[in-house]
């Protein structure tokens, strides 16, 4: 089985190219985070530099080893979806699922190497611009030297091997088992990530305005409200399109078509969701917070420059994911409608009228994940600036929402509609026979 | 059966002939490796007629097809439908053209899964930008025998069940030329007679004009004249066909047409 692995891999690389992407950007953050603990652990470094380095390895590399960890899934589910009819077939041809398994697993392993072998010089670069980061913020002596050592290599390819593992055996269950199960778990997880987020928020009530911690609670609970709306993102797509109509026949089309294909577009609003709450909160939360260290004429001390750059660092490294995974699921899901396009188009609808139908699914897809992603984000937000400066609404928060929703709407519409109109190039009776 | 809408405004009645072909000539591939699928095609469909084109694999047939029915653009030659001629513009210019003017029925039904059985019948007038209520649907579902299944998926349906929703969704623009690729060719025997009679019966009895492509004899029995196309030319007319005369002609197609090179 490994053998057809690899042998599957040599002869449609283009199709494992998100995955390889995915584990490259993976790998390549946590190797970078990880070199400021090789370079944390060189002799003759201060205590205090050494803290910074190691407390921005340790955040940062756990949040890119569940990122790496989703995006990976994320591909690999498409990939599979893709390829049904090809396991089908090595199922009836006496491959049993054990082996089928092996052989997703297998593939998935080979991309993350390749991935992660890529990724050993970009980090190293990357680990020398971060460190020259916290060296000009004063925050790390200038006497370091960078070091790409044992720490950064093997736990960037040990865990992206691993992600790219787990994230595999997932898609193949994910494809083979019954939901029933799965959606009973799935429903409770969100309503505890819900509930777990409400009460984190809260709390952040019971803390004082110059506690340093302060912005850790809110975060949190903002993060975690957007996992619950995000688990139960095919709920609310559903709902929402119960009562909603558009006009015009595309509106017409756009409606049906999201209602029957919601529970595939879960993926597509997750990412949405996540990526408008944590960007906006963080960043917001931090934009208020240095307005309010500025107003009050303090210095910021070296912990609190940390943690801005620690701050930034993660949205940038979600920002960069989410696209990654937004892009990926949203062109396979799109080149994989080319019939149903075709057929459209035979029944009288003309491009732009297909066009119209992709975009107004977009926009609804867009709306969607942006309203949930805003809603756990204010939740983070408005206790936090209560607390932090006295304001319900901060005056920060219009512009930096508007930045994250332009980003969201350009890459959702961009990706669909690009699509749409490359599979639009092949005549319709052709799209119609090559699927069927 | 159909309501006649106000929307013919457009031109002054059907005429007299349904579609005509001058001189079509369609190329596949370059150079070396061209194919001729039709070579200078040239022919005549009075309103009101029901016609199959006949011919062996490669003879054209489904090229002619697509060609007369707005599908695909002939390298040369003239098409008109309904005395109008098709003018190769964009598609979506094509397009606009056939809503009005052509019905289509393929094989594979193509019916959208995501849509209800009814929803997919009133498809074309929805796209084209006009109102629809249950009622249309129901009317037009019920000349095809299927009134009883305007909540159904496609997917709940039989073969048989599937082509006639298909049909059904074919004459709701009341098109002046239905054209159907082999249409009973994923079907079974009962089916098939079915769909046929079908297409007989809206030529017969509502005075459409249906073209079908067909590779079987017993399909090409039904249609009024059968036409045979060997090598991309026309080889042939048979008026009144019976499934034997059609199998014996067809044996024979390829060798006129070697003949006349």
């Amino acid at each position: 089985m490994l053998v057809l692995a690899l042998r599957s891999i040599r002869h449609r690389p283009g199709r494992f190219l998100a995955t390889l992407l995915s584990a490259f950007l993976g790998a390549a953050v946590i190797m970078t985070f990880n070199s400021m603990h090789d370079t944390a652990g060189q002799p003759g470094i201060d205590s205090a530099g050494s803290e910074t380095l190691s407390l921005s390895a340790g955040v940062v590399g756990g949040y890119g080893t569940l990122l790496v960890f989703f995006a990976i899934a994320s591909t690999l589910t498409v990939n599979v979806r893709r390829r049904a009819a090809e396991l089908e077939l090595l199922r009836c041809s006496g491959a049993t699922w054990a082996q089928i398994k092996r052989m997703v697993v297998g593939e998935a392993v080979a991309v993350a190497l390749v991935g992660a072998a890529l990724a050993i010089g970009p980090a190293m670069l990357g680990g020398q611009l971060l460190l020259d980061v916290f060296q000009d913020s004063g925050q790390v002596a200038d006497s370091v030297d960078h070091s790409f050592g044992p720490i950064a290599l093997m736990s960037g390819i040990a865990i992206t091997l691993f992600a790219a593992a787990g994230a595999a055996f997932l898609a193949v269950r994910r494809a083979t088992h019954r939901r029933q199960l799965r959606d009973r778990a799935r429903a409770f997880s969100a309503y505890a990530a819900l509930v777990v987020g409400a009460v984190t928020v809260t709390s952040t009530f019971a803390m004082s305005a110059s506690d340093e911690a302060l912005m850790a609670a809110p975060a949190y609970g903002a993060i975690l409200l957007s996992v619950g709306f995000a688990l139960l993102a095919t709920r609310l797509l559903k709902t929402l399109l119960d009562r909603l109509s558009l006009s015009g026949p595309s509106g017409w089309l756009a409606v049906r078509n999201l209602r029957e294909r919601a529970d595939q577009l879960a993926g597509i609003l997750m990412s949405l969701i996540l990526f408008t709450a944590v960007s906006t909160a963080t960043l917001t939360m931090q934009a208020v917070e240095s307005d309010t260290v500025e107003k009050l004429g303090i210095v910021k001390d070296i912990d609190a420059k940390t943690l801005q750059t620690l701050n930034f660092t993660v949205v940038g490294i979600i920002v960069a994911f989410v696209c990654v995974m937004l892009v990926n699921s949203l062109y396979a899901a799109t080149t994989y409608r080319a019939r149903e396009f075709g057929q459209q188009r035979l029944a009288g609808a003309t491009p732009g009228q297909v066009l119209g139908v992709v975009g107004a699914e977009g926009l609804v897809l867009t709306a969607t994940g942006v309203f949930f992603g805003t809603v756990a984000a204010l939740a983070g937000i408005v206790p936090f600036t209560v607390v932090r400066s006295d304001e319900v609404m901060p005056g920060q928060f219009f512009g930096i929402w508007l930045a994250v929703v332009a980003i969201a709407a350009a890459v959702t519409m961009g990706t669909s509609l690009a699509t749409t109109r490359r599979v639009l190039r092949a005549p319709a009776v052709e799209a119609v026979g090559l699927a069927a | 059966m159909f309501r006649t809408g106000s929307r013919r405004t457009h031109d002054e009645g059907p005429a007299a002939e349904a579609l005509r072909l001058v001189e079509v000539t369609k190329t596949y591939g370059f150079d070396d490796s061209a194919v001729t699928a039709l070579d200078g095609v040239t022919l005549s469909l009075g309103r009101g007629t029901f016609t199959a084109v006949m011919g062996p694999s490669g003879s054209g047939k489904t090229t002619l097809l697509q060609c007369a029915a707005g599908l695909d653009r002939p390298d040369s030659g003239i098409v008109l439908v309904d005395g109008a001629e098709m003018t190769g513009g964009t598609e979506a210019e094509l397009t606009k053209f056939r809503r009005r003017r052509i019905g289509f029925v393929f094989q594979q039904y193509n019916l959208l899964e995501t849509l209800t059985v009814a929803q997919n019948t009133v498809l074309p007038l929805r796209l084209a930008g006009q109102r629809v209520d249950r009622g249309q649907a129901r009317e037009v579902l019920t000349s095809v025998g299927l009134g009883d299944r305007l909540e159904h998926r496609p997917g709940q349906l039989s073969g048989g069940q599937q082509q006639r929703v298909a049909i059904a969704r074919a004459l709701v623009t009341e098109p002046r030329v239905v054209f159907a690729d082999e249409p009973t060719g994923a079907l079974d025997t009962r089916s098939a007679r079915d769909v046929l009679r079908l297409l007989q019966q809206t030529v017969r009895v509502h005075g459409r004009t249906v073209v079908m492509v067909t590779h079987d004899p017993v399909a090409a029995s039904y249609a009024d004249s059968v036409l045979f196309l060997a090598d991309g030319r026309l080889a042939g007319r048979m008026d009144a066909p019976t499934p034997d005369a059609v199998a014996e002609r067809l044996a024979h197609v390829g060798d006129d047409a070697l003949k006349a090179v």
